[in-house]
């Protein structure tokens, strides 16, 4: 039977027009609207668990629209847990007036009395007659306008409502369907990439908004994917039409910006809140707590100090907008869509309403992240280009300028008299606001100025009956960008409150349940706490138990919460009690929270294992934020860019959770969001004390606080194996971090030691003749297989690699190679007249290759290997010069070298080739196999190995004999031994050499990286034959390691030492550090992982190196090998670590991995 | 520097120009329209853009797409049977337990747990726990994850039993 069209909607009259809450149509399902987002609580199932329940409908008839601003009322931001107990109230009326609505209709089609119908699952029932509701609205458009006071189906009659109900998103978003707003794709969209400002984080003061000096657009514009460069006041961003290209524009960009003015002392957190401006707010002043306090037997003063935090969201913000010719379009992750769109139109000055946001779920955010911002950059963007543009923050941007999670200090002062709570005095300071849109303060639409907020106030009111009280709230700007987070300014304050009450049990010599439950009044929350502690297993106790196995401490805490939201004095959610066990580690510092139980009173519930994840969240969240969550500055700004500098809870961190949801369905429903969290801190705080007897006042109780609390001495790592920290270079001091012309990420060490000068450099003095320039023959003159051979020779040497600056013209010389001697550059090696080698004569080529002297007569510096080139064969150097005529000619002139006295007399060269230059091809060696002598010829003489393996004299001299290819520090990186005993005990052999040679891998014994990832490379020009070659050679270099691979009890025994000496480091910020950012890939999981490390830490020769600079090189530029090597990459961590923390991870890893570093 | 590839995602073979330092996890995102993967962090360290390459798992934010030439790739949406439409038994235990909150680190948990039962098809809880701990999860939906785990391991041990069984 086709039907009419046909609809019944529940609305109410608003400024814009009318706001519908619900709507049921002759299709047979029922629509929700609702103001409040999915944060990723699986509010959306719930809110259709309620218009099921209100309507008699399927579950699966429902559905939910949350946060459109065009299509949802406007009901504030998802914020204080409210969605449940205040937002869904209309919904729930509006579910009843449709089904009251519904019911006449049924009766009078069936004839019979209202009263006597019954709904179910979208019908109307009378006796055996029914009717679909569908057909009671055909043809129809009905609008109820609505009614607070229509009534309610009572909770003894709820079927859905109250029952575990499976989320409705789960199933699309397990395969891959459901749409993210990172996943949203808009037709002719663009990508736009924003450049933050340096002042990283912060959001008052005069500099905001007036900190960009410069940029230089012509840089980039000629870029792949170019659009636009777009400036307003301090928000700069670059439009690509691809998301790598836009990044790549905006990484290029030269910008000059202001230096931020310095912070306050955040290292001094407490006094530093404390001395912020701030306006005192009396909460609660009953009775006279001045003089009660001195009437007071037991009097404490205590202090408790909350970090800052981050929200954290796991994926970083995103948006699009579309500027739509001034109708804009915002597709976002928005928490507060509505206040979203208010910002919007004060950036753009619009009307709200020319606005529409189109909201879609995004990674859970537990209060303000950026995805506000985001669509301010993407709408600004779109704007000037025209064009539909999609901004996806990274996770740097999101982790330095998301709104954080604001610390908070509490002074409290209190006391008993006859064994009562007598006196009570609490001072908390929360630095926070709302978090004001980030594109409003850049460009300047909104004043800098600084903004407070009166959101420390939330559960600031203890909750025991306390008859002198002074409560004050100090109002307070942000110091750093803040809003609200997961239990707001209530989880603080609940730290201080629960911890307090603790002390004052602990010194009245009772119980710590029993001493809450003398002073509650309110016999819902006494019930709550009488049977969480009893559910929970409380264990009954009058003082620190310090229960001692070994080197563990167990201990358990109590506290509880009622989570008060909204303006003071506020509304109360759930109340949660905790009863929770922690181990401390008595050596080492360490807390683990072993088992949490959560009591939680939140009314009717609606979705049962909805509440029970929350609890879940809540507990797993906060849990992380206590023990090991605390943001770091530096003098200016937040210093976090990934997870390496802020780790969160890992799996095997997270404890046992048990729940008790208290049977209420008669109550009105409570939120359940953020309750569970409140008295985390202050329950493991209690714990740790019975544990210990220690009291934690300051949070996160990292394993440093805990031994700082515990008296527990010892370094992390002692100071020799740390070694001397790197000094910092007077370049990077003034120009940052090394550009492309610089040694860079690419060919660092190698051509540290090579390079020179072909060219007379102006400043030479020639004492040798000098050979005239000739026109030296054209390419066209030497045959095919000339060409060839010297194309191999040309590999084998790796000759490109040193001649060419990255990003630069190929074999154009140029590359800076900073020896201990001072600075010179790689010449020009391509065949241009002037600048290049096209006026050079063969005899002029070879003399230069093998005598290290210019055509000019002048000496060139021994970075140049000529020791090595002049044991190669006449062939092989004319086939090498024939080759070097056909390369692409470049005009491009050497740079002088920046040589210290007495090394920039080229004279001194001269002596010196006296000392070290044997000259002269090799002679093979009658005894050895044809294989053997081409793999010593292609080792010693155009491979020049040495030039990187040998250690160096004083003069810069390779040593040779026992000495040779025994491992040597290049500039920034090492070359590990590759012969004698060192390579043997290493389990080199033949095969690890080949395949190693051929493909950048041997086994886990070694992976190409830096300079020698950029010789593998080059040496895929080079037959098979020649590579076997010279793995015969080498292997024969090695003692005793010539057949066989590394036995597995060499590599076992490495393990096996790293982590002994692994154990002596006590946990730290830098193990901390490394478990987050190098664990993954270092220490994998999974056995398989296809982008772990090929080979481990233990035989790293970055790691196993003499000087941890090696290390320190490859943290800082991470490993971008060729794309032809089987190896894998790593990222750098240059632009993310301070030097300080790059000292302290490599000083960590050697420790760890190398018990004794060679 | 553009370079051709091809790859094959989920059973479909792809040809590609793309430049070398592009990873896969934003070819797959922005040019295949593969979003099952999510960008989290970009340096390995939270697992959301976990995929299989040729059935081992990898971290596509750190694997450079032309590396991948060749190779066979497996994401979330490659998971479910194309035919018959039913979901993974990993993909069905995460349903089966709630093993999300928001979801976004979902596609990490999923595809790492497929390639752990494949290692290991009944791992204890402890195993787990150890095989999830360089994926994060900012909801704290730990509890749940782990029970989906568990769940997919007992699933597919009845879909091995059963397929034994028909094959008996």
């Amino acid at each position: 039977m086709s039907l009419d069209y046909g609809r019944i909607t529940v609305f109410r009259d608003a400024a814009g027009g009318r706001e519908v809450f619900l709507t049921f149509d002759t299709f047979g399902v029922a629509v929700g609207f609702n103001g409040h987002v999915d944060l990723g609580t699986g509010i959306e199932t719930a809110l259709s668990q309620i218009v099921a329940e209100e309507l008699d409908l399927p579950l699966d008839r429902v559905r939910m629209i949350l946060g459109d601003t065009s299509r949802t009322p406007n009901q504030g931001p998802t914020i204080a847990s409210e969605t449940i107990q205040i937002t869904a109230v209309p919904l729930r009326h509006a579910g009843a007036q449709i089904r009251r609505e519904l019911m006449i209709r049924g009766a009078r089609r069936l004839n019979a009395p209202v009263r006597e119908v019954s709904l179910e699952s979208g019908e109307v029932r009378w006796d055996e007659a029914k009717v679909a509701y569908e057909s009671l609205i055909a043809g129809e458009d009905i609008a109820l306008r609505l009614d607070l006071e229509a009534p309610v189906k009572p909770a003894k009659d709820y079927k859905v409502v109250g029952r575990s109900t499976a989320r409705v998103d789960l199933p699309a978003k397990v395969t891959g369907s459901h749409p993210y707003i990172h996943d949203v794709f808009v037709e002719a969209m663009v990508h736009g990439h924003v450049i933050r400002p340096p002042y990283h984080g912060r959001d008052s003061g005069a500099f905001i908004g007036h900190s960009l000096v410069s940029f230089d657009e012509a840089a980039v514009r000629q870029m792949p994917g170019f659009i636009a460069v777009v400036r307003r006041g301090d928000f700069l961003g670059v439009v690509a039409s691809r998301a790598d290209q836009a990044q790549a524009i905006a990484k290029s960009l030269p910008v000059e910006w202001l230096m931020p003015p310095a912070l306050p002392d955040m290292a001094s957190l407490a006094d530093t809140i404390r001395d912020q401006p701030s306006t005192p707010r009396i909460c609660d002043a009953t009775g006279d707590f001045a003089r009660a306090i001195d009437d007071c037997d037991t009097r404490l003063r205590r202090s408790y100090v909350w970090p800052y935090h981050m929200h954290g969201s796991i994926g970083p913000s995103c948006a699009i907008a579309d500027w739509n010719g001034g109708e804009p379009i915002v597709w976002s992750g928005s928490q507060n869509p509505h206040m979203l769109r208010a910002d919007l139109a004060n950036l753009m000055q619009l009307a709200e309403e020319r606005i529409d946001v189109r909201r879609y779920q995004a990674a859970g955010c537990y209060g303000r992240n950026c995805a506000d911002d985001v669509c301010g950059d993407a709408l600004i963007l779109s704007e000037a280009v025209g064009r539909p543009v999609r901004v996806q923050l990274t996770r740097s941007q999101e982790h330095l300028w998301e709104p954080k999670g604001a610390a908070q200090v509490m002074d409290v002062e209190g006391g008993l008299k006859g064994g009562a709570f007598h006196a009570y005095r609490i001072d908390s300071w929360y630095p926070s606001n709302r978090g004001p849109n980030l594109a409003l303060l850049l460009t300047g639409r909104i004043t800098p100025e600084p903004r407070p907020s009166d959101m420390g106030d939330r559960t600031i009111i203890p909750p025991y009956r306390i008859p002198h009280k002074r409560v004050t709230v100090h109002d307070m700007a942000p110091i750093v960008r803040a809003a609200w987070m997961r239990g707001v300014s209530a989880l603080p304050n609940t730290f201080a409150h629960e911890c307090f009450v603790d002390e004052l049990a602990a010194e009245a010599g009772e119980d710590p349940v029993s001493f809450r439950l003398a002073h509650i009044d309110d016999p819902r929350t006494a019930h709550l706490i009488r049977e969480s502690a009893e559910k929970g297993s409380w264990q009954p106790r009058t003082g620190p138990r310090r229960r001692r196995e070994g080197r563990m401490a167990y201990g358990q805490g109590f506290a509880f919460a009622t989570y008060v939201h909204g303006a003071f004095p506020g509304v109360a959610a759930a109340a949660s009690a905790w009863v929770c066990d922690v181990a401390v580690d008595m050596e080492t510092g360490e807390v683990k929270l072993t088992r949490v139980f959560v009591g939680q009173d939140q009314g009717l519930v609606i979705n049962p294992d909805g509440v029970r994840h929350q609890i879940h969240g809540n507990v797993n969240q906060t849990a992380g934020r206590v023990l090991k969550e605390d943001l770091s500055f530096d003098e200016i700004a937040v210093t976090p860019q990934s997870w390496a500098t802020y780790p969160l809870q890992t799996f095997p961190e997270t404890p046992e959770i048990e729940t008790m949801l208290v049977e209420r369905s008669g109550d009105p429903a409570l939120g359940v969001g953020e309750s569970a969290a409140v008295p985390a801190a202050a329950a493991i705080a209690n714990a740790i004390f019975d544990a210990t007897g220690v009291r934690m006042r300051e949070a996160p109780f990292t394993p440093e606080r805990m031994r700082a609390a515990l008296g527990i001495t010892g370094d992390a790592l002692p100071a020799a194996i740390a070694g001397p920290a790197r000094k910092e270079g007077w370049r990077e001091r003034l120009f940052g971090p090394r550009d492309g012309r610089r040694i860079g990420a690419k060919g660092v060490g190698l051509a540290a030691l090579l390079g020179g000068s072909l060219t007379a450099a102006a400043m030479a003095l020639p004492i040798h003749r000098a050979i005239a320039p000739t026109n030296a023959p054209q390419a066209s003159n030497f045959s095919p297989e000339l060409l060839a051979r010297g194309r191999e020779v040309f590999a084998a040497g790796n000759c490109a690699t040193c001649h060419t600056v990255p990003g630069g013209a190929a074999n154009a010389g140029g590359l800076a190679v900073e020896t201990p001697f001072g600075t010179i550059y790689s010449s020009n090696i391509t065949p241009d007249k002037d600048t290049g080698l096209g006026s050079w004569s063969y005899t002029a080529f070879d003399r230069a290759m093998r005598r290290g002297i210019s055509r000019d007569g002048s000496n060139l510096y021994p970075a140049f290997p000529y020791t090595s080139f002049a044991k190669m064969s006449g062939d092989d150097m004319f086939a090498l010069y024939a080759f070097l005529q056909t390369l692409e000619p470049v005009r491009q002139e050497t740079p002088p070298a920046e040589m210290a006295v007495p090394f920039n007399l080229r004279p001194l060269n001269a002596a010196w080739n006296a000392l070290h230059l044997e000259t002269g091809p090799l002679a093979p060696y009658e005894s050895r196999s044809e294989a053997w002598n081409r793999g010593r010829y292609l080792v010693e003489a155009t491979g020049h190995c040495s030039a990187c393996h040998s250690p160096r004299n004083a003069l810069g001299a390779e040593r040779a004999g026992a000495d040779a290819l025994s491992g040597a520090p290049v500039k920034g990186w090492y070359a590990p031994p590759i012969a004698g005993a060192a390579a043997a005990s290493f389990g080199w052999s033949e095969a690890g050499f080949y395949d190693y040679l051929r493909t950048g891998i041997a086994g886990d014994i070694a992976a190409a990286s830096g300079p020698m990832a950029e010789v593998v490379d080059n040496l895929k020009e080079l037959p098979d034959a020649d590579i076997r070659a010279m793995a015969v050679y080498l292997a024969s270099l090695s003692e005793g390691g010539a057949e066989g691979q590394a036995s597995p009890t060499t590599v076992d025994a490495a393990a096996v030492a790293a982590k002994a000496t692994g154990l002596a480091a006590l946990p730290d910020a830098t193990q901390r550090l490394f478990d987050s950012a190098c664990g993954a890939c270092h220490e994998p999981a999974l056995g398989n992982l296809a982008t772990a490390a090929r080979v481990p830490l233990s035989r790293s020769p970055a790691v196993r190196s003499s000087d941890a600079e090696a290390l320190r090189t490859v943290i800082r530029n991470g490993i971008e090998a060729p794309l032809s090597l089987k190896t894998r990459d790593m990222p750098g961590f240059a632009g993310e670590l301070s030097d300080k923390q790059i000292d302290d991870l490599a000083a960590y890893v050697r420790a760890r991995y190398a018990s004794n570093p060679s | 520097m553009d370079r051709a590839i091809e790859i094959a995602v989920n059973g479909q073979t792809r040809k590609l120009l793309v430049d070398d330092r592009r990873t896969l996890l934003d070819v797959l995102r922005s040019d295949l329209a593969v979003t099952g993967p999510k960008y989290g962090c970009g340096l390995a360290q939270c697992g959301a853009c976990t995929v299989l390459v040729d059935g081992d798992p990898a971290r596509a934010c750190v694997l450079r797409a032309a590396k991948a030439d060749g190779a066979a790739i497996t994401t979330l949406e490659g998971l479910a049977d194309p035919s018959a439409g039913t979901l993974h038994p990993v993909q069905q235990g995460f349903v089966d337990a709630a093993g999300a909150q928001c979801g976004y680190c979902l596609n990490g948990m999923i595809m790492t747990t497929v390639a752990l039962l494949k290692a290991n098809p009944n791992p204890c809880e402890q195993e787990v726990r150890e095989a999830l701990r360089h994926n994060l999860c900012r909801c704290g939906t730990h509890k749940e994850i782990v029970a989906s785990v568990l769940r997919a391991a007992e699933l597919m041990g009845e879909a091995a039993s059963q397929a034994s069984e028909a094959s008996a």
